[in-house]
Order: C-alpha cells, then structure tokens, then sequence
C-alpha cells in the first residue's frame, strides 16, 4: 500500500482539481493556466525523449504539436459537429465524450507519421544537421498548413469549440482539464516505460556512443526512429488539447518561438529526468503567466522612480527578453537544469518507497 | 569459418585496403599485425560492417561467414545473427553508466532474459569489475576499462570476439593479464582476431598471423613462423 502513496496522492489531487473546476471554485483564468500547464508538461516530457534521453536536438517539435493540432481539430470537427467543410457529423454530438480519445489517438498518430517522415531522411546524420533539419521541418509544416485555404490557412481554423460544447452539453464537466490531466498521466507513463525497458536501454546506448550501441547489437537507426516517432506522437497530442482548449489553432502559434519553448523547458529541468522536465514546465508556464503582471508593475515601478523616459512603456515583448535571459543565467549558473539527468527518486532516495510507476 | 576475399574498403575516396584476402577457422587466433596506417583495424572495422563515415565502404571483394556473404548485414545483424562483436580502439564504454549498467546493456539483443548469470561469468573472469560494479565506467583506470570493453563484447554471447589494440595505453602486467584472459576464453571455444601493435605479444598467443603494410598483406603464417622470420623480425618485431 505504502508503495502507492504518492501515485495516490496525484490522483487525489488530480480528482480535487477536477471537482474544484466543477464546483466553480476555480477562476475560469486560474483553469485555463492549470490547462496549459499539463499541455506544456506533454509537450515537454516529449520532447525530452530525443532531446535528453536520445541526446540528439530536435529544434522543431512545435511542427508536430502543429500536426496534432490541426489533425485533432479537422477530426473533432468531421466527428461531432455540422460544419461547411465536412457537412453533417459522423457521429451523434452525443458521443463526443466518449469518442474523444479517438481525436486524440488520431492526432498523435498524425504528428508520429510526420516525425517518421522527417526522421528518415535525416537520421543518417546527427548533432547540428539534424537541428537544422528540424528546424526546416518546422518551417515547412507551418507552411503547408498556411497554403491549404480549405482549413483556413494563415487564417487558422476554427469549430473544435462545439466539440467540447457537445460533451458539455453531455456532461457539465471541465472535460478539458480532465483530457489534459488524463494525457499527461499517458505520456509520463509512456516515456517511463519506454525508458525503463529494453528499448530504453538501446535509446541510453544510442546517446551515449552510436558505434558501441551497434557493436552491441543494438538497431541503432530503428532505436532512433521508434523514440523519434514516440517524441513526436506526444507532441501532438500536446497539440491536439492545445488546440480544444483555445477552441481555435493558428499554424504560427506552432513556429519556432514554440519549439524553443520545448527546449526551454526541457534544458530547465534537466535533460533526462522526467521529474525534472514536469517541474520547469510548470515553473515556466508560471513564469510566463506572472510576467504578464509583472511586467506592468515593472514599467510603473521604473516610472515612478524616473529610470525610464516619459514616453516610453515596457510592453510585454520584454517578456521575450527576461525569458531568454532567464535561461542564460541559469545555463551560467546551473547547467544541468534543475535535477540534471537524475530523476527526483534518485535526488531523495526516500522516495522510492512511496512512490511506483511499473 | 570466416572468409574474407580480395576485400577493398576506402575512407570516400581514399582506398584504404587494396585487396586483402584471409581467412579464420573455429577456435583459432588470428591476428593482424602491421605498422600504423596499415589497415589493420580498417580491416576490423569492415568485418563488422560498422558504418561510415567512421567505418570504410566496401568497394569491392567479399567477406562471407559458412559461405554467406555478409556484406549486406548491418553492424547489429551481424552482432545478432553472425554473434561476432567487436571491442573496439579506444575502447568506447559508456562512461556515464556504471560498470553493471555497461554490462546489462550489452545483452540488449537478447531482450528482457535474466543476464544474471553471465555478468557473473565476466566477474569471474575479470574480479576488478566485480570491485567496481556500482562505480562509474569512466572513472575506471585505462586497464579496467578495456576489461570493461572485453567484458562487454563478451556479454553479447559472441562466438567471435575482434579486438581492436587490446594493449593500447596498458601496463606490462596488465597486457599479459588480458591476453592470458584472451588465451583462456580461446580454450573455451572463443575464436578471436586481433589487431595489435604489440607484434611479438600478438603472435606469442595467435596461432595464426598475418602481417599488413599500406592495405596489402605481405606475409602470412603460423605465428611460430612469423616470430622467426627474419624481415619480420626486423620490420615488426624490433630485430
């Protein structure tokens, strides 16, 4: 029993967020945050497959959240609602709750497609070309999106907010809070798993020394694409709750500014370490919500004190300068991120008589 | 056993091996010896069909196992499906894991079965790894970590072990140590090719020999023979 505490402890509180949305007890604000919170918790942990365990640099995971999103969005919308681009839904708006995962699924599935076709082409080199290969995956992804008119290209896409309308009306339950926090459990577990089997160990070998993997028998290109594949499934499922949430995707929401979000993220909390990586994406979601309000006090701050020029007001674009900045001193001061690549049950041994993940 | 005929490998376009033909059969020790640039871990390295542009390209001959050519294998196949390995120059062990972990990666083609028993097995064979087991591989001295390499090579259940300058950067003692090791594995039916620069050791314990010079072989013979050779002896072996 013992040795469940702390996953029963994170379902309870999983379950008290849950009923506290419910019973209206949380600012409609305070829910979207804790919303995006797990989105970037996803896309993160994903992230940090290639990036931390594979030690390869994806530069252009935000093309897969694009993927997923767009892909989520186009199948909510064909499945449960009455739209000019698919005509009547597929299935009674009635199911939606139920067929959701479907949504899910299907995004992901679409943004691990799209990984595999970038990862085949390109695996055969590493380090700097690969990051640049990403990053131009990024940038064609946006594009292709951007040029098709029937998903409303630059425009962005809207109607998936009937899909979550439909579960609404269904059950008046904060479904998207519940996809989230149910999709950051999914993909904790896969990456753990992942990480703790075989394949896992062929995935450590491959970071460590691409030569010695081989000799040791280890399949090293089809090591590379698999975790290559997973990374960019999550990804979009990332993208596909993303997507539900706002009710409305815009493919330069998904550009490289996203992508180094991911890599902010990732290298925040510790390249290989999960716990690590869960801990800076929800430190870095605050971080960029409580600029938002102390941005203003800031600018007023320096005015009072006469340290800026009267016409002069700080917008939240510095946001993208402390940010960066940020990350600078922490790369100076502590360059293994928060816990490096231990996770936080080997930080506090003591933990591991708590907790269980098999 | 292993059949390797008129083999040309090049670096891109620099030929590195001009048509190299030898042979190894069941239990034997073969080495390559030879001066620096020789081809002699070229030749290792395209046994293993280790990829560029690390590895050479095969540009022309055959190498065949039983008669098979294996010129179409990836380096895994051929740990796999071959079960020969290579423990490679310089070593390559995977210096953030600990000395276990090295080992249990190492069976990774033999997915999920128990490895206890054969870690075991390289514990007894080489007791300093056992010492080390929960230390750091990379905090290792230069002899426990070609152990280490060995070791490793060996938990793949290879039935061909290559070896890539065992001796390289070891003590005397050390070096008579491992290659009494070698000798050991050999007994039990581990049939073996090494490369070394340490001519004379290499051919005290090889059976066989072949002598390498700019991607040609230019001798070959029972290594007894080639000990007494005279323009051996003077070329290789320091008169």
């Amino acid at each position: 029993m013992r040795r469940y505490a702390i996953n029963i402890l994170l379902c309870a509180a999983a379950l008290a967020l849950v009923g506290l949305a419910q019973a209206d007890m949380l600012d409609k604000y305070v829910l979207t945050v804790i919303t995006f919170m797990g989105i970037n918790c996803i896309f993160a942990v994903s992230l940090n497959l290639v990036n931390g365990y594979m030690g390869e640099f994806s530069c252009g995971h935000g093309g897969f959240m694009c993927v997923g999103a767009y892909v989520g969005s186009l199948l909510s919308v064909a499945f449960f609602t009455d739209s000019k681009l698919f005509g009547a839904p597929l299935f009674a708006p009635e199911l939606a709750p139920f067929l959701f995962p479907l949504v899910l699924l299907g995004a992901s599935l679409a943004a691990a497609l799209a990984g595999l076709l970038v990862a085949l082409p390109s695996f055969h080199t590493r380090d700097d070309y690969l990051a640049i290969i990403t990053i131009a995956a990024n940038y064609i992804i946006i594009s292709i999106v951007e040029n098709i008119d029937a998903i409303g290209g630059p425009r962005g896409f809207s109607g998936m907010k009937k899909a979550v309308n439909a579960m609404s009306d269904f059950a008046d339950c904060p479904w998207m809070l519940i996809w989230t926090l149910i999709g950051v459990a999914v993909c904790v577990m896969t990456v753990y798993r992942l990480m703790t089997s075989t394949y896992g160990k062929g995935v450590s070998a491959v970071c460590q020394n691409e030569v010695a993997a081989e000799i040791m028998g280890v399949d090293t290109n089809r090591v590379k694409i698999m975790a290559f594949m997973v990374s960019s499934g999550l990804g979009g499922l990332a993208g596909a709750l993303y997507a539900h949430v706002y009710g409305y995707v815009n493919a330069q929401s998904f550009n490289l500014l996203k992508s180094t979000e991911g890599l902010v993220m990732v290298y925040l909390g510790g390249m290989g370490s999960i716990s690590g990586v869960l801990m800076a994406a929800v430190a870095f979601t605050l971080l960029v919500e409580a600029l938002r309000f102390v941005i203003p006090w800031l600018n007023d701050g320096l005015h009072a004190l006469s340290l800026l020029p009267a016409g002069y007001e700080l917008s939240q674009i510095w946001k993208w300068v402390i940010i960066p900045l940020t990350l600078i001193l922490l790369m100076q001061f502590r360059p293994e991120g928060f816990l490096g690549n231990r996770e936080l049950t080997q930080v506090f041994p003591r933990l591991k008589r708590w907790i269980t993940l098999k | 056993m292993l059949r390797v005929s008129n083999l040309k490998a090049a670096y891109g376009k620099i030929e590195a091996l001009h048509g190299i033909s030898f042979h190894v059969d069941k239990g034997e020790i073969v080495t390559l010896i030879g001066a620096n640039g020789a081809g002699k871990s070229t030749a290792l390295k395209a046994l293993m069909r280790l990829p560029p542009p690390e590895s050479p390209v095969v540009t022309g001959g055959d190498i065949a196992f039983d008669g098979v050519s294996i010129l179409d294998m990836p380096a895994h196949r051929v740990v796999s499906d071959i079960r020969m390995t290579l423990a490679p120059e310089g070593r390559r062990i995977f210096g953030n894991l600990t000395v276990m972990e090295n080992l249990q990666l190492a069976s990774w083609s033999r997915k999920g079965e128990n490895t206890d028993k054969e870690i075991r097995r390289i514990f007894d064979l080489f007791p300093r790894l056992a010492e080390r087991a929960r230390q750091r591989s990379d905090t290792l001295s230069g002899g426990e970590q070609q152990m280490l390499a060995v070791g490793r090579a060996l938990m793949t259940e290879c039935s061909v072990l290559l070896l890539d300058e065992p001796s390289m950067g070891l003590a005397p003692l050390i070096m008579y140590d491992m290659f009494r090791t070698l000798k050991k594995l050999n007994a039990e039916g581990l049939t073996i090719i090494v490369v070394e620069q340490n001519a004379r050791l290499a051919l005290q314990v090889a059976d066989r020999g072949y002598v390498l010079d700019t991607g040609e072989i230019v001798a070959e013979g029972l290594a007894e023979e080639l000990l007494h050779k005279p323009e051996i002896k003077a070329a290789y072996l320091g008169g």
